[in-house]
Formats: C-alpha cells, sequence, structure tokens
C-alpha cells in the first residue's frame, strides 16, 4: 500500500492513499446483499476532481484513444471500464484505476499540476466511493497559450453545409 | 418457478418508493440493459426487480445526486429497504451520479 504504485512518471501520493486506505467497502458481497457502483460514477467524480484544480485547461485529447483498450489492471475489473472525455477509469470490486489526459495553462508547473491533479482525484474517489485508488496516470496532451483565445476553435458547423439533398 | 405475483409486485411498489423517498437518489435506473425493472400491469416500473424466491435478492439500481459520499448514501439505502423487506438480501448497483442539488425533485 505505502510503496509507490507502478507506471507512474511523477511521485505518487503515497500518504494520500494510505490515510485513506480502509474506507468502508463497497462492492463487498454480505448477507445483506452486494453494492456495485458503475465505471461512469467513478469516471464522472475523477473527471470534476481534476477539473477542479487550477491550471487544467480541459481535458481529453486523441493520445488516449491509441493506447486502445484499457488494460486489466484490476481482478474483477473486466466489465468496469469506461471511457469518456479524458478520463478512462476502470473498476473492481475494491479498487478504482484512474487515467487522465489533461491539456495544461501555459504557465502551470506540469509536476505541480499533475501531483495536485492525483492527490484530488485520489481523495475524491477513496472519500466518494470508498473504492481504494491504485493509481492515476496522467498525461499531459497539450498546453494551452494564452494567445489561443484570441481566435476561437472554428466550429465545424458555423456554415452549415449545402444540403445534398433537394 | 412460477411467475411474478402480486405479493412481489407490491413489495417493488413500495422498495421504489423508499428509495426515491431518500433526498440523495435521483432517480431508479435499470441498468445497462434496462432489465432491472418490474412488468406491472400497464406500465413498467424500472430500478426494481423483486424475484419470486424470497432467498434470491432483490434488486435496485440508483442514480445518485454527487454531494455524500455514496458509502454512506448507500447505507441509508440499504437501512430504507431493509424496513420494507426485512432480512432479504438487497443487491445494489449505483449506476450513475449527477451534478447538482440534493433537494432535487424526484419522481416515482
Amino acid at each position: 500500500m505505502s510503496s509507490p504504485t507502478p507506471a507512474s512518471a511523477t511521485p505518487t501520493t503515497a500518504t494520500a492513499t494510505s490515510v485513506a486506505g480502509s474506507p468502508s467497502r463497497l462492492a463487498e458481497d454480505t448477507a445483506q446483499g452486494k453494492t456495485t457502483i458503475s465505471a461512469s460514477v467513478v469516471q464522472k467524480i475523477a473527471g470534476i476532481a481534476a477539473r477542479e484544480i487550477s491550471g487544467v485547461h480541459s481535458m481529453g485529447g486523441g493520445v488516449s484513444r491509441a493506447f486502445g483498450a484499457i488494460r486489466e489492471r484490476i481482478p474483477g475489473g473486466g466489465t468496469g471500464a469506461s471511457n469518456i472525455a479524458g478520463v478512462q477509469v476502470e473498476v473492481g470490486e475494491k479498487q478504482a484505476a484512474v487515467d487522465l489526459d489533461l491539456v495544461v495553462e501555459y504557465g502551470a508547473s506540469i509536476v505541480d499540476l499533475a501531483r495536485a491533479v492525483r492527490r484530488n482525484v485520489i481523495t475524491a474517489v477513496e472519500r466518494m466511493t470508498g473504492l481504494e485508488v491504485i493509481e492515476v496516470n496522467i498525461a499531459v496532451n497539450d498546453i494551452h497559450l494564452p494567445e489561443d483565445d484570441d481566435e476561437p476553435p472554428v466550429a465545424p458547423a458555423v456554415t452549415p453545409a449545402p444540403s445534398r439533398v433537394e | 418457478m412460477s411467475g411474478p405475483g402480486p405479493e412481489t409486485d407490491a413489495l417493488a411498489l413500495a422498495v421504489a418508493e423508499v428509495v426515491v423517498a431518500d433526498p440523495a437518489v435521483a432517480r431508479l435506473d435499470g441498468g445497462v440493459f434496462g432489465d432491472v425493472a418490474t412488468h406491472l400491469a400497464g406500465r413498467k416500473l424500472v430500478g426494481v426487480r423483486v424475484d419470486t424466491d424470497p432467498a434470491r435478492p432483490v434488486e435496485v439500481g440508483v442514480v445518485l445526486h454527487l454531494g455524500t459520499p455514496i458509502p454512506v448514501v448507500v447505507a441509508g439505502l440499504r437501512a430504507r429497504v431493509a424496513r420494507v423487506v426485512g432480512a432479504r438480501p438487497v443487491d445494489l448497483t449505483v449506476s450513475d451520479v449527477v451534478p447538482g442539488p440534493v433537494d432535487a425533485m424526484v419522481e416515482l
């Protein structure tokens, strides 16, 4: 638990993980019945927690799709995979893993930013779901420059395409 | 195995009622395939399924409002449902969360 999680380039916040190390377990199978938390729940919470950090401009980017299917990192996590809007999660019975794709603001220290995002995501997911977050992998896909705001991105549907049918 | 009867329908309705009464619950949810449901006369009650076999768990699917830790909400829901179903096991699935006020309108 206190050992660094694998596949993380920056130092992991082992303290955050171990402090909330024994949250009330959810998907436990007791005589009362079992509780299941869907992957989209973890995904939304992780996305909100990441965006809370100032310096995160937006989320998403094409790189994550190039990795293809999410690895089977968690026992029992086969069906709990989900992928939308720069947040990929895998949810097992007691654990969750999160992959984030970020676009950061120019001027932010990316290392500090990644550390803050990771800490906030771990805290939020562990507190809100009771699942242990085993890793948060962060990919910074792009940097957002202030002058990018001068020319708003061209919306694809600004000029309606001529109708192809009469 | 006999089909669902009036007793299971009534139990499903009672479970649905106490579940949506929880302010943290946004709505009931039928899961990925919408299969967690009870077919009543004239309508489908999505989000609760009561098996005729009393040893089988009662299935409940919910969408919750963000704000309260899910384990806390789940414990509260289990207590509410237990008042209706007794000692029968309950399989509870949190299929989604929605942001927004916890006091938002809930409807059965």
